[in-house]
């Protein structure tokens, strides 16, 4: 217990230099008001949009990226207080203020900042807690660090593959019908022969634009039905379709 | 109660992959009475707690899953070869956290909240999986929507949306802030 890794622990207790850089324009406010000690619902504009100025002016405390949305913060600020300041024709009505707009936002806003600080503390918790990190058994053994692979990996996987198909000139036949539940049939009874399917493999060997998109909707439905699981051995590979262990018991 | 129960809901445990839900030990303990099987789980948790052991149990992202006790993580990340543990850029939390608050919603209502174009950090919390797209919202233009995922909650530890800090835990933090600034004053 006592032989705890040192150079860990000096990494982990070391004080840490670091400024603090504003990552968007209403962190900045609320750092301003937090500091000036102002009230978020009665905000002195003139104040805050000097101060607000100033920090922008030092550049290296805001994320440089994300410039045009501080200036454009500035903009709402100077404009709010031209209002506040310039005559009206009609007298604002009771419980209307320029201001409104933008401590609605500063409010919620803050709202999230705290549930962040929260949040961040149970990430810290979580990261130091380890689980194992496996599939169940495949049918072939050996294939580790399997990923499964989401939706979108799935859909530009197959966008790529219809693109390629299109400079192949692909044809389209009409008047032949394909129905997903017979294509969701289909793969499930190859799945059931050969137990894994080559997505790109198997996509290519569709005849038609059609049939091939009736046989994605097909898999998506079965992915969704969790039948069948679509993996990658590892990023930027292949996709394989596995049918599921626990649906193949079922039937 | 049935003699090996707890051991039984042990194993379901560790050879689960995910999180292993309290219905799924129900089911595949068909052959018991539900309520013996929760009280075995009970004592499960128990004991796992109290040993004095390297692993240990907990409730997380809906079900049950073993983990290392947080004690060892130097030790863990020593064997494993990660010096330093990737956590998320305060960008993607505050991102994160308005998703988890405010879905189903969308980039621009996002990138409102925070007043910062937020597409770059959305894409990122899609790629770790943390959250996901879930339709396209009836509305000008058809823009996609967005929830967190399972992944997310087991991500923080959390079982349900129900438990992310409440508005009452919220309103602390901001109470306390508010102190700290009163006895800084001059």
């Amino acid at each position: 217990m006592n032989d705890l890794p040192l150079r860990e622990m000096e990494a982990s207790e070391s004080y840490q230099v670091r400024l603090e850089v504003f990552e968007g324009p209403l962190d900045l406010l609320l750092f301003l008001i937090r500091k000036k000690k102002i009230d978020i619902h009665n905000i002195p504009i003139a104040v805050i949009t000097r101060e607000y100025l100033e920090y922008l002016g030092r550049e290296e405390q805001i994320n440089l990226d994300r410039e045009a949305e501080f200036v454009l913060m500035a903009a709402l600020l100077i404009h709010i207080k031209s209002q506040l300041l310039l005559p009206r024709e009609q007298p604002l009505t009771e419980g209307e203020d320029p201001r409104r707009f933008l401590v609605d936002q500063l409010v919620e806003f803050q709202k999230i900042k705290a549930a962040c600080s929260i949040l961040k503390e149970r990430e810290e918790e979580q990261l130091s807690l380890w689980t194992r990190e496996v599939l169940p058994p495949l049918p072939e053994p050996g294939e580790a660090d399997l990923v499964e692979v989401s939706l979108f990996d799935l859909a530009e996987t197959f966008f790529v593959l219809m693109k390629r198909k299109e400079a192949e000139n692909f044809r389209v036949f009409r008047g032949k019908n394909y129905s997903v539940e017979e294509k969701m049939k289909e793969i499930i009874a190859t799945l059931e022969k050969e137990s894994v399917l080559d997505f790109l493999e198997y996509f290519n060997r569709q005849e038609t634009l059609e049939e091939a998109v009736v046989s994605f909707f097909s898999l998506l439905e079965l992915i969704k039905a969790r039948l069948v699981m679509a993996v990658q051995e590892r990023l930027f590979q292949t996709i394989k379709v596995w049918l599921r262990r626990e649906s193949k018991a079922r039937q | 109660m049935a003699p090996g129960l707890k051991d039984i809901i042990e194993s379901l445990i560790f050879v689960s992959l995910e999180p292993l839900s309290l219905e799924k030990i129900k089911a595949t303990l068909s052959d018991h009475p539900p309520e013996e099987v929760e009280q075995a789980l009970q004592e499960l948790l128990q004991t796992t707690v109290s040993a004095e052991r390297g692993i240990t149990i907990i409730q997380s992202g809906g079900g049950y899953v073993f983990t290392t006790r947080p004690e060892f993580d130097p030790w863990v990340r020593r064997f494993l070869k990660i010096d330093r543990k990737s956590k998320l850029t305060s960008a993607s939390l505050e991102t994160l956290s308005i998703v988890a608050y405010h879905q189903p919603i969308t980039l621009s209502e996002i990138s409102a909240l925070r007043n910062v174009d937020s597409s770059y950090t959305i894409k990122t919390l899609l790629e770790k999986k943390l959250v996901k797209i879930t339709g396209r919202k009836k509305s000008p233009g058809n823009p996609l929507i967005y929830r967190t995922t399972e992944r997310f909650l087991a991500y923080f530890g959390l079982n349900s949306l129900e438990e992310l800090p409440t508005e009452e835990e919220i309103a602390k933090i901001l109470g306390e802030d508010k102190t700290v600034e009163q006895a800084t004053k001059p």
